[in-house]
C-alpha cells in the first residue's frame, strides 16, 4: 500500500550557517539528556537538541531514555551529520533500586545492555519495562555507570552501599544545580557520600529540553502524562525552565566548588568507544551455500531464472541489463539482501498450494528480481532503469516489499521464524506520532478547554495545512483565534506535533540479524499476545543498515490465486501472474470505457472516469494510470496537460533551459516516457536534481523533509531554492512551480514509478480475469472478503451485468465459499442488465458459468455451522438440518432469514416459522424423542400472511447485504416515473447540457482534499448508476441531505465529455427520500441519522434505537 | 414524560427555544446524543445517534453534557408528586404509571382524570402523553403509540426485545391484532424464554396479572406543631422551636442522621409562609446548639396575622453515628471548633468567616487561599499537611507585598552581600540559594520576570527572605530589581 500521508521523518542536514563540527574537545560533556522518547518527559528532539549541543560547543552529547534505546538511532543519525559524537546510552529505573545511567562502552557492552532492556520489556505489559537490581548487576559487564539519586538523600544514603556491591565498575553518581536553594548543600553532601563511597560526583543538567523556552511544553507533556489540567498541576511540574542544555562554561560555574564534577564527564566520554556503526550490515549468512560468496550464487541464481522466464533465449538487452545490474550489486555489496527475499519468495511458491505474492519498492523492478520470481513485471515490456533506484551515494540498502495473499501472510512469517528463530527476526516499531488532531486534543485538555472546543480547534486543523484555511475554520466553528489562551494552545499543539507518542507495531516490516535481535536493539511486548517487537522503526533500520523486509498483506492477491483455483477447476486452465497473456487488447478496451469495478486499483470513481480519458492501450500507459490519480499529479495540475498531449491536441514539447546552462534535452531524457510531464516521484526529484542542480544532499532533504507538518518554514527555502534556480538557468517559471508543487504533493502521497509498475500489472491480471473469467473474477472477489471499495451488491450487479447468472444462497447448494455452477439454466429468468452482454458472450462462443452465493453472504452466520450444514447435505425439511445437520438452532434461524430454504420449497416466512419451532437440545437421541411427545405435532399449520415482494427484497437486503430478487428501486418506479424522474440508463442517451431529475440509492460519497470541497455521489437505480457531481455551494445549503440520504433525488444538469464519453450530473437541488425506503416493508416509523461524519472514513452508528433495523446497507463514504 | 431531559435542562437553564442544542451522554465511540430541543431536532438531530454523526449533517449543533442522573431524580420527584391521583404510583424509565381503580370518579371519570393529568403537567411545563388502561402493558402501549385500540398496533407495543420484534415482523406478525389470532400452542413453541411473546400477550390483554411496586418516598426528618389558636406574640416561633426540636432531634436519631441545614416554617392563617434556616459546619443533633443556632433568625419571624402550625425540618442531613467523647465529658476540640465555627458564621455571615488553604503553587504568595469555613468539605478541615515541599524552607511571615530593596550583589548570579530596607542597611553575613522560580506562563504575561529567591542572614542575626526579580539580559526589562518578601524568625 502506498505510505499514509505523513510524518516522514526529518533528517538534519548540514547546511550553510551551521557551525563547523568542534574541533578541539569540550571540557563538560552533558550525560542525563531525556529526548521524547522518554514519553512524555523530554520535549525536545535529536534534532533540536544537536543543533544546541553543536552551536554551544560540545563535541559530544549523551543520550539517557528511560529505560529504552528507541531514541538512540534518530541521536546517532543528527549528531553524526553535525559532526558532533553521539554516547548511546539509556537510564534505567529499577523496581528497587535509585536510576542509573547506563553507558555501554563498547558493542558487547552494547549488546548486554540490549538484551537486559529486552528482559524488562518481555516481563512487563506493552510499553513497561520492570528491572531490579540483581538484573543489571547479571548484565553488567562492558558498560560505564551513574547512579542517580533520588530527592530523598536520607533514602540515597542507604541505599549507595548495596549499589556499589552489587555494581563493582559502578563509580559516578550524578549531581544536578537545580536551583533549589539548597543546591550548594545538597551536592556537598552528595560529594561526601560519594567520596564515602569511592565514587565521585559527576555533574549533569538533567536535560529534557534545548532551550529554555521549552519550558511550557515540558509542563504540558507532564500534565498529560499525570493526566492533570495546567492549572491543577501544581507540585508536578518543575518551578523553573533549568532543565535545559546549558553551556559548558555554564556548567562550570555552576560547578565552581566542585571541578572534579566537571572532569569527570570528560573523562567517562573518553572511556565509551562504542557507536551505532558498529551494527552495520550483520546480514544473515543462511541464504548462502557453504563454499560459494552470495554475489557467486545470487549470479547461479539469476542465470538459471532467466533460462526460465526466456526459454527461447536472452535478448541482447536483457542479457546487458542483467549484467549491468549484477555489476552493481556486486559493487555495493547487496546480494546477501536480494538472496533473502529470494529466499522468502521461493518459500511462498515452494507450499502447495503456492502463496501468490509480487515484489514491489525500489529495486524491485529490475530484471535481476524478474528472474529471481521476486516480480512479474517482464523488464523487456517496462523501461526501468535500475540504477533510479539504487543510488551509490545515498549507500541505504535497496528496497524491496513483498505483498502475499492476506489470509495468507501469516505463513510467511511463520517462516521467517522458523528459519532464522525468533532471537533472530523481529518486526519493526512504528512510531506513533502527535498528529495535529491529536496533538491539539491533548493540549487543549491540558489548558482546561472543555472538550467542544477542543474539537472544533481540531476541526480547524482537519487534513489542512493551510494557515488561511485555519483562520477560517475557526472562525466557522465560532472560536476567537486571536485569543492569547487559544493563540497559545494552538502553539503548544503545534509544538507537540511530530513528538512520538508511544511505539506500535509496524504492519510487516521485518528485520534479520547474524546476531541474536535482542543483541542489537532491545525487543519489547507488543498488545496482543505472542507478538513482540523491536524499538526502532523503518527509518531508524535503514538508517543504520539493517536487513529489512517487508512482508504485507494484499486481498487483491488472494482474489486474483483464488480466480486462478477457480479457472482451473471449471476451465481446466492453469494460469500464475507471469504466464497471463499479455497486451490482450479486448482487456484495454473493457478498460477503456471504465469497465472497472473490482480491478486491483482502478476501481475508484476517480480512476473510473480517468481510463475513458487516458484510453491505456499498453501496460506503461496502466503505469501512467496508477500513477496519474494521486494527489501529487493533481496538485502539480499535471493531470491536464499529459491528457491533452496524450490525445495529440497539444504538442509534446519539454521545457529547456537556457542554451548558456545546459543542453536542450535534459529534461526529455527524464520526461521523455511520460510525454514531457512529470508523473512520477523520481521524475519530480529528477528535476530538482538535473534541472535546478540540486546536490544530491539537498534532494535527499527534499525528498525526506517535504510532508512534515513542521518544517513549513523548511519547505519554503527549499521551494525558493529549486524554483529560482530552475528560472536562474531559463526555465518558465509557471513550470518551475508546478514542477515543485507536485514534490509537495508526492511528499504526502509517495507513488513511485516501480510501485506503480507493480501495481499496473496486477491491475493487468485483475482486468483481463475480469474480461475473460468474469464469474471466476466475481466469486474471487466476493470470497476475498470485502476488500474492495464496492459492497458484494456492486459486484453481484457488475457480475450480471456481464452475463453471468448469480444463484441466491441455498442450504441444499452452497458452500461457505462463493462457488461456479454449471451452464445458465434455460428457466432462469434473464434480467434485462444481463440481456446484452448474454448475447455478446454466446457470439464468442465462451462458456458461461453461474455464480452460486456462498454462505459466508448470511449475515452472523459462522464457519462451524456452515461446514457441518455442507456435510450433512441433502436435506428435504428444516427440521433435517438439526437432526441431521446438526446446525445450531439460531444459524438455521438466521439461514431462513436470509431466504436460503427455496429448495425445499419454503419462502423465507416458511422456513422461519418452521425454524421457529425447533428447540436447541442436546444431540443425542433420546431428547429428540423425548421433545416431539412434549409438545406434539402441530395440528393445523397457522396461516401466515403472503411476504411482498418489496418486503422480500429489504429482507435479503438485511440479510445478504443484497437481493437479487429486484432492486428496490423498482418498487418506487412508478412513483417517480409519475414524476418525470429519469432512470440511470437512460443518461446515456440525453444530450449534454439538458435539465433533468434522477433518483437513487446512495452507494459512496466522497470528497476527496484534493478536490477542493466538491462531492462526489454515486447513486444507484434498478438500471445502474448515476455519478453526481456536488458543488461546495450547493453542498453548504444541503448538507444535511447530501450527508444523510441514504435514497436520494436530484434535480440537474447533465453533463458530457465528447470525448471520453464520462457523464457527470451536477446537483442543482437535492432531496432526502430515505423515507420512501420504508414504505417498502411497512415500517412507518421515522429512521435515526446514520451516517459518517465529514471527518474521518465511514463509521456504523454507536446506538441506535430498536425499532431502527438497518434496511438498506448504508453508503460507503470515503473522504 | 418523553421530553423530560430537554424541558428538564431548558428550565434550570432559560434557553431560547431556538437554539440547537443537544445533550449527549459518553458512549464507548464518543458522546452520543441523549436529548434535543425542538430546533435541534427540526435540524435533524435525533436521540441515541453519535454525536459526531450528527455534527456532519449540520455542524451547528451546541453539545452539552446530559445529566441521566438529575432526570432521574426529577422523574423520581412526579412520582412523589402523581400521588395527588393515586396512592400506587410506579417510576417507569421516564414514564410514571399509576394504579387509578376506583380513584377515578373524584375526577369526574376517568376523562376527568386524564384531563386533569395533562392540565397539571403542562402548568408544570412537562410534556406528557396518558393513557388510562385496564392493564399496565396496554396503558403504556397506548400512551406511546396512540390510539384506542390494542389491535392494530404494532408489535414494538408488546416491549419485546428488538430481535423478537424483527423476527414476529418477518413473520408477517405486525401487529398485536395479528399475534391474538395465532393458535396460542404454535405462538408459544416458537417464542420461549427470554422473548416470551404469549407472555407479554398475557400481561397486556389481562390474563396474567402485573402489579405495580410504589416508589419509596424518604421523606426528611420533620417535626410538625399544629397550634389551636392562631399565635400573634413574636415569641410563639422562638417558643415552637423548643418544642418541636426535642421531636426532630429523636427523629435524627433514629435515622443515625445529623443536620447540616435546619429550617422553621411557619404557616400563617392567610395561608403564606415565613421560613428561617442556618447551617452547620459538621451534621449534628445536639438540640441546644441546633436551639441556639436558630433561635435568632426565629424571633425575627413576622407573625403578621398570626401562625396557626410550625414545622422544623432537616432539610439537608448527612449520616452521624452516635458517638460518645470521653468518660469525663471533655469538649472535643474539632467538634468545638465546629460549633464556634457554627455561631461566628450565625453572626457574621458565611464571607466574614473564612479558612487558609494551601494551595499548590511554586509563587509563594500563590501557594495559599481563603476558602468559606463553613459548607466547605469536613475533610479539609482543619487544613491538610503541608504538601511535601518540607524541604524548602519557606518563611513563617510573609509580606503581603514584596517590598523593594537595594541590594549589593556580584552580578550576573553571584550572593547578595548587603541591603537597604526601610533605609536600615543589613550586611548580609550568610546567604543561601538561589532558589528560582519562574513565572506561571500559563497565566502570567510573557514579559513577567523569573524570580531568585536568597535565604539570608545580617549581621544582626536576623534572618530575612529576599528574592532578584529577573536576570541581566534576560530580554524583559532592565537590570533586575531585588525585593523582600518575607521573615524568618
Amino acid at each position: 500500500m502506498p505510505e499514509k500521508p505523513g510524518f516522514s521523518r526529518l533528517k538534519l542536514v548540514r547546511r550553510e550557517g551551521m557551525a563547523p563540527p568542534p574541533t578541539t574537545p569540550s571540557p563538560y560533556v552533558e550525560l542525563g539528556v531525556s529526548s521524547p522518547f522518554s514519553f512524555l518527559r523530554g520535549a525536545s528532539d535529536a534534532i533540536e537538541l544537536t543543533l544546541t549541543a553543536l552551536a554551544q560547543g560540545y563535541d559530544a552529547i549523551g543520550i539517557a531514555d528511560r529505560n529504552t534505546l528507541a531514541g538512540v538511532v534518530r541521536m546517532h543519525s543528527a549528531c553524526s551529520t553535525a559532526g558532533l559524537r553521539p554516547l548511546i546510552g539509556c537510564r534505567l529505573d529499577l523496581t528497587d533500586a535509585p536510576s542509573l545511567l547506563a553507558y555501554p562502552m563498547d558493542r558487547d557492552g552494547y549488546g548486554r545492555l540490549s538484551r537486559l532492556l529486552s528482559l524488562g520489556k518481555m516481563r512487563a505489559e506493552k510499553g513497561q519495562c520492570e528491572l531490579t537490581l540483581n538484573d543489571v548487576a547479571s548484565h553488567a559487564e562492558g558498560i560505564a555507570f551513574i547512579t542517580w539519586p533520588s530527592d530523598d538523600l536520607d533514602a540515597f544514603e542507604a541505599e549507595l552501599p548495596r549499589l556499589r556491591d552489587a555494581l563493582t565498575s559502578l563509580s559516578h553518581v550524578a549531581a544536578s544545580w537545580l536551583y533549589r536553594g539548597e543546591d550548594n548543600a545538597r551536592i556537598e553532601r552528595l560529594d561526601r557520600l560519594a567520596r564515602a563511597n569511592g565514587c565521585s560526583i559527576i555533574a549533569t543538567n538533567d536535560v529534557h529540553y534545548h532551550a529554555p523556552d521549552r519550558r511550557p511544553l515540558q509542563d504540558v507533556v507532564t500534565c498529560i502524562r499525570e493526566k492533570v489540567t495546567i492549572t491543577t498541576a501544581g507540585f508536578l511540574l518543575n518551578p523553573n525552565a533549568e532543565r535545559h542544555l546549558k553551556r559548558p562554561e555554564e556548567m562550570i560555574r555552576l560547578f565552581e566548588r566542585w571541578p572534579h564534577a566537571i572532569s569527570a564527564t570528560r573523562e567517562f566520554a573518553d572511556a565509551l568507544h562504542f557507536s551505532l556503526e558498529e551494527l552495520r550490515y550483520e546480514y544473515p549468512r543462511e541464504t548462502v551455500p557453504d563454499g560459494r560468496t552470495p554475489q557467486q550464487y545470487l549470479e547461479v541464481l539469476t542465470w538459471t531464472g532467466a533460462a526460465g522466464r526466456w526459454p527461447k533465449g536472452i535478448s541482447a538487452k536483457v542479457m546487458k541489463q542483467l549484467k549491468h545490474e549484477l555489476a552493481l550489486i556486486a559493487k555495493l555489496d547487496f546480494a546477501r539482501y536480494f538472496l533473502t527475499v529470494h529466499d522468502i519468495v521461493a518459500f511462498a511458491r515452494s507450499l502447495d498450494p503456492p502463496i501468490l505474492c509480487q515484489g514491489r519498492g525500489s529495486a524491485a523492478n529490475s530484471a535481476v528480481c524478474y528472474c529471481l520470481g521476486i516480480t512479474a513485471v517482464d523488464p523487456a515490456t517496462s523501461d526501468l532503469l535500475f540504477e533510479r533506484f539504487i543510488s551509490e551515494e545515498r549507500k541505504e540498502p535497496p528496497d524491496i516489499d513483498v505483498d502475499f495473499e492476506h489470509e495468507r501472510r501469516e505463513e510467511v512469517i511463520q517462516h521467517i521464524y522458523a528459519k532464522y528463530g525468533r532471537d533472530r527476526a523481529g518486526i519493526a516499531a512504528t512510531i506513533i506520532h502527535y498528529r495535529p488532531r491529536s496533538a491539539i486534543r491533548e493540549v487543549g485538555k491540558v489548558m482546561g478547554l472543555s472538550e467542544d472546543v477542543c474539537g472544533a480547534l481540531a476541526s480547524t486543523v482537519w487534513g489542512s495545512m493551510d494557515p488561511e484555511l485555519e483562520d477560517a475554520r475557526a472562525n466557522d466553528a465560532g472560536l476567537d483565534l486571536s485569543d492569547p489562551h487559544l493563540r497559545r494552545t494552538m502553539k503548544l499543539a503545534e509544538q507537540l506535533i511530530g513528538m512520538p507518542r508511544h511505539l506500535s507495531q509496524h504492519v510487516g516490516g521485518f528485520i534479520l540479524t547474524e546476531r541474536p535481535l535482542t543483541e542489537t536493539v532491545p525487543i519489547g511486548n507488543g498488545a496482543m499476545d505472542d507478538r513482540t517487537f523491536i524499538e526502532w522503526d523503518k527509518d531508524d533500520i535503514e538508517e543504520l543498515g539493517i536487513l529489512k523486509i517487508d512482508v504485507l498483506a494484499l486481498g487483491m492477491l488472494t482474489c486474483i490465486r483464488k480466480c486462478f483455483d477457480l479457472i482451473e477447476l471449471h476451465h481446466g486452465e492453469r494460469w500464475d501472474l507471469a504466464t497471463v497473456p499479455q497486451e490482450v487488447p479486448e482487456v484495454y478496451d473493457m478498460l477503456c470505457q471504465g469497465d472497472s469495478l473490482g480491478v486491483f486499483q482502478v476501481e475508484s470513481r476517480a480512476q473510473m472516469n480517468m481510463l475513458p480519458r487516458l484510453k491505456p492501450r499498453c501496460f506503461y500507459d496502466l503505469v501512467i494510470e496508477v500513477a496519474i490519480v494521486r494527489p501529487g499529479p493533481i496538485q502539480g495540475d499535471m493531470v491536464h496537460p499529459y491528457l491533452k498531449r496524450r490525445a495529440g491536441k497539444e504538442p509534446v514539447t519539454f521545457p529547456c533551459p537556457d542554451p548558456a546552462h545546459g543542453e536542450p534535452d535534459e529534461l526529455q531524457k527524464i520526461l521523455g516516457r511520460t510525454l514531457g510531464v512529470p508523473i512520477f516521484q523520481e521524475q519530480a526529484m529528477k528535476i530538482a536534481l538535473d534541472a535546478a542542480k540540486f546536490s544530491s544532499e539537498e534532494a535527499n532533504q527534499l525528498r525526506k523533509a517535504m510532508a512534515t507538518f513542521r518544517s513549513r518554514g523548511n519547505i519554503e527555502t527549499l521551494q525558493d531554492k529549486m524554483v529560482g534556480r530552475m528560472v536562474e538557468r531559463g526555465y518558465d517559471p509557471d513550470f518551475a512551480q508546478r514542477c515543485f508543487d507536485q514534490i509537495k504533493g508526492f511528499g504526502e502521497y509517495g507513488f513511485p514509478e516501480s510501485h506503480a509498475a507493480s501495481f499496473a500489472h496486477l491491475v493487468y491480471v485483475s482486468s483481463w480475469l475480469k474480461w475473460k473469467y468474469p464469474a471466476a473474477f466475481a466469486c474471487g472477489l466476493l470470497n476475498s472478503q470485502a476488500m474492495g471499495f464496492y459492497a458484494p451488491a456492486q459486484i453481484v450487479r457488475d457480475a450480471r451485468e456481464h452475463g453471468v447468472e448469480v444463484r441466491a444462497v441455498d442450504v441444499n447448494c452452497s458452500d461457505w465459499d462463493c462457488t461456479l455452477e454449471g451452464e445458465r439454466s434455460l428457466s432462469a429468468p434473464i434480467e434485462p442488465v444481463e440481456m446484452r452482454a448474454l448475447a455478446l458472450r454466446q457470439a464468442q462462443g465462451e462458456r458461461n458459468l453461474s455464480l452460486r452465493l456462498g454462505l459466508r453472504q448470511v449475515e452472523g452466520l459462522h464457519r462451524e455451522a456452515a461446514d457441518s450444514l455442507v456435510a450433512g447435505r441433502p436435506y428435504r425439511t428444516v427440521e433435517e438440518l438439526r437432526t441431521r445437520g446438526h446446525v445450531p438452532v439460531h444459524a438455521i434461524q438466521r439461514l431462513a432469514a436470509a431466504d436460503a430454504f427455496r429448495s425445499i420449497g419454503l419462502d423465507r416466512r416458511a422456513a422461519l416459522w418452521d425454524s421457529r419451532a425447533l428447540r436447541q437440545a442436546p444431540d443425542l437421541p433420546l431428547f429428540a424423542y423425548a421433545e416431539a411427545r412434549d409438545e406434539g405435532a402441530e395440528a393445523d399449520p397457522a396461516r401466515l400472511p403472503v411476504m411482498p415482494l418489496a418486503e422480500h427484497v429489504v429482507n435479503d437486503y438485511q440479510t445478504v447485504r443484497l437481493s437479487l430478487k429486484a432492486h428496490p428501486m423498482r418498487f418506487l418506479r412508478e412513483h417517480y416515473a409519475a414524476q418525470k424522474f429519469i432512470t440511470a440508463d437512460r443518461l446515456k442517451i440525453i444530450r449534454d447540457g439538458k435539465r433533468l431529475a434522477i433518483a437513487g440509492l446512495v452507494l459512496i460519497r466522497q470528497r476527496p482534499g484534493s478536490a477542493k470541497g466538491v462531492v462526489f455521489i454515486t447513486l444507484e437505480d434498478e438500471t445502474g448508476i448515476a455519478n453526481l457531481v456536488v458543488w461546495p455551494d450547493v453542498f453548504e445549503k444541503q448538507r444535511k441531505i447530501v450527508m444523510g440520504a441514504r435514497l436520494m433525488a436530484v434535480h440537474g444538469i447533465i453533463q458530457k465529455d465528447e470525448d471520453d464519453g464520462v457523464i457527470h450530473v451536477v446537483a442543482r437541488r437535492l432531496e432526502d427520500h430515505t423515507h420512501l425506503l420504508r414504505q417498502l416493508s411497512d415500517e412507518a416509523l421515522p429512521s435515526t441519522l446514520n451516517q459518517g461524519d465529514g471527518a474521518g472514513s465511514w463509521r456504523a452508528p454507536a446506538a441506535r434505537h430498536p425499532r431502527d433495523v438497518e434496511i438498506i446497507p448504508k453508503s460507503r463514504d470515503f473522504h | 414524560m418523553p421530553a423530560i431531559a430537554i424541558e428538564r435542562w431548558a428550565k434550570a437553564n432559560d434557553s431560547s427555544p431556538d437554539a440547537p442544542i443537544v445533550l449527549t451522554v459518553e458512549g464507548t465511540h464518543g458522546p452520543i446524543i441523549h436529548a434535543v430541543t425542538r430546533a435541534a431536532a427540526a435540524r435533524g438531530a435525533r436521540a441515541g445517534a453519535r454525536l459526531t454523526d450528527a455534527r456532519a449533517l449540520d455542524p451547528a449543533f451546541i453539545a452539552l453534557s446530559a445529566d441521566p442522573d438529575g432526570d432521574a431524580a426529577l422523574v423520581q420527584r412526579f412520582a412523589h408528586w402523581a400521588g395527588r391521583w393515586s396512592p400506587l404510583v410506579e417510576v417507569d424509565g421516564d414514564g410514571l404509571r399509576l394504579d387509578v381503580s376506583g380513584v377515578a370518579h373524584l375526577f369526574g371519570g376517568e376523562a376527568g382524570l386524564i384531563r386533569d393529568m395533562v392540565q397539571c403537567f403542562v402548568a408544570a411545563g412537562i410534556t406528557a402523553r396518558v393513557a388510562i388502561a385496564p392493564t399496565a402493558g396496554a396503558a403504556w402501549a397506548l400512551s406511546h403509540f396512540g390510539g384506542d385500540e390494542l389491535t392494530p398496533l404494532p408489535v414494538h407495543a408488546l416491549r419485546l426485545d428488538p430481535d423478537t420484534v424483527r423476527t414476529l415482523e418477518r413473520l408477517g406478525l405486525k401487529t398485536i391484532g395479528a399475534l391474538l389470532d395465532l393458535p396460542r400452542l404454535a405462538l408459544a413453541r416458537r417464542f420461549r424464554g427470554g422473548e416470551d411473546v404469549v407472555d407479554a400477550l398475557d400481561r397486556m390483554i389481562g390474563r396474567k396479572p402485573e402489579p405495580l411496586t410504589a416508589a419509596p418516598t424518604d421523606p426528611p426528618p420533620r417535626a410538625l406543631l399544629k397550634l389551636e389558636e392562631p399565635a400573634t406574640h413574636p415569641e410563639a416561633a422562638v417558643q415552637a422551636l423548643e418544642r418541636l426540636m426535642p421531636g426532630l432531634v429523636h427523629q435524627l436519631q433514629e435515622r443515625q442522621l445529623g443536620a447540616r441545614r435546619l429550617s422553621l416554617a411557619g404557616y400563617r392563617v392567610d395561608g403564606s409562609v415565613a421560613v428561617a434556616s442556618v447551617a452547620t459546619a459538621i451534621p449534628s443533633r445536639e438540640p441546644k446548639h441546633l436551639q441556639r443556632l436558630l433561635a435568632d433568625k426565629a424571633a425575627e419571624l413576622n407573625p403578621e396575622f398570626g401562625f396557626d402550625a410550625f414545622a422544623l425540618t432537616a432539610d439537608w442531613a448527612e449520616s452521624l453515628a452516635s458517638a460518645q467523647d470521653s468518660l469525663v465529658e471533655e469538649p472535643s476540640g474539632t467538634r468545638e471548633m465546629a460549633r464556634l465555627v457554627d455561631r461566628l458564621t450565625v453572626k457574621l455571615g458565611p464571607r466574614a468567616v473564612r479558612r487558609p488553604r494551601e494551595e499548590e503553587s511554586h509563587l509563594p504568595e500563590r501557594a495559599s487561599g481563603w476558602v468559606a469555613a463553613i459548607g466547605s468539605s469536613l475533610q479539609a478541615y482543619p487544613s491538610t499537611q503541608p504538601a511535601a515541599r518540607e524541604e524548602l524552607s519557606r518563611p513563617p511571615r510573609l509580606l503581603d507585598r514584596p517590598e523593594a530593596i537595594a541590594v549589593i550583589y556580584a552580578t550576573p548570579e553571584g550572593l547578595p552581600r548587603r541591603f537597604v530596607w526601610r533605609r536600615a542597611v543589613h550586611d548580609i553575613t550568610r546567604a543561601e540559594g538561589p532558589e528560582r522560580i519562574a513565572p506561571e506562563w500559563w497565566r502570567q504575561p510573557s514579559t513577567s520576570r523569573l524570580r531568585d529567591y536568597y535565604r539570608v542572614e545580617d549581621a544582626d542575626g536576623w534572618r530575612y527572605w529576599i528574592y532578584r526579580e529577573g536576570l541581566a539580559g534576560d530580554g524583559r526589562g532592565g537590570a533586575p530589581n531585588w525585593f523582600i518578601h518575607g521573615l524568618f524568625g
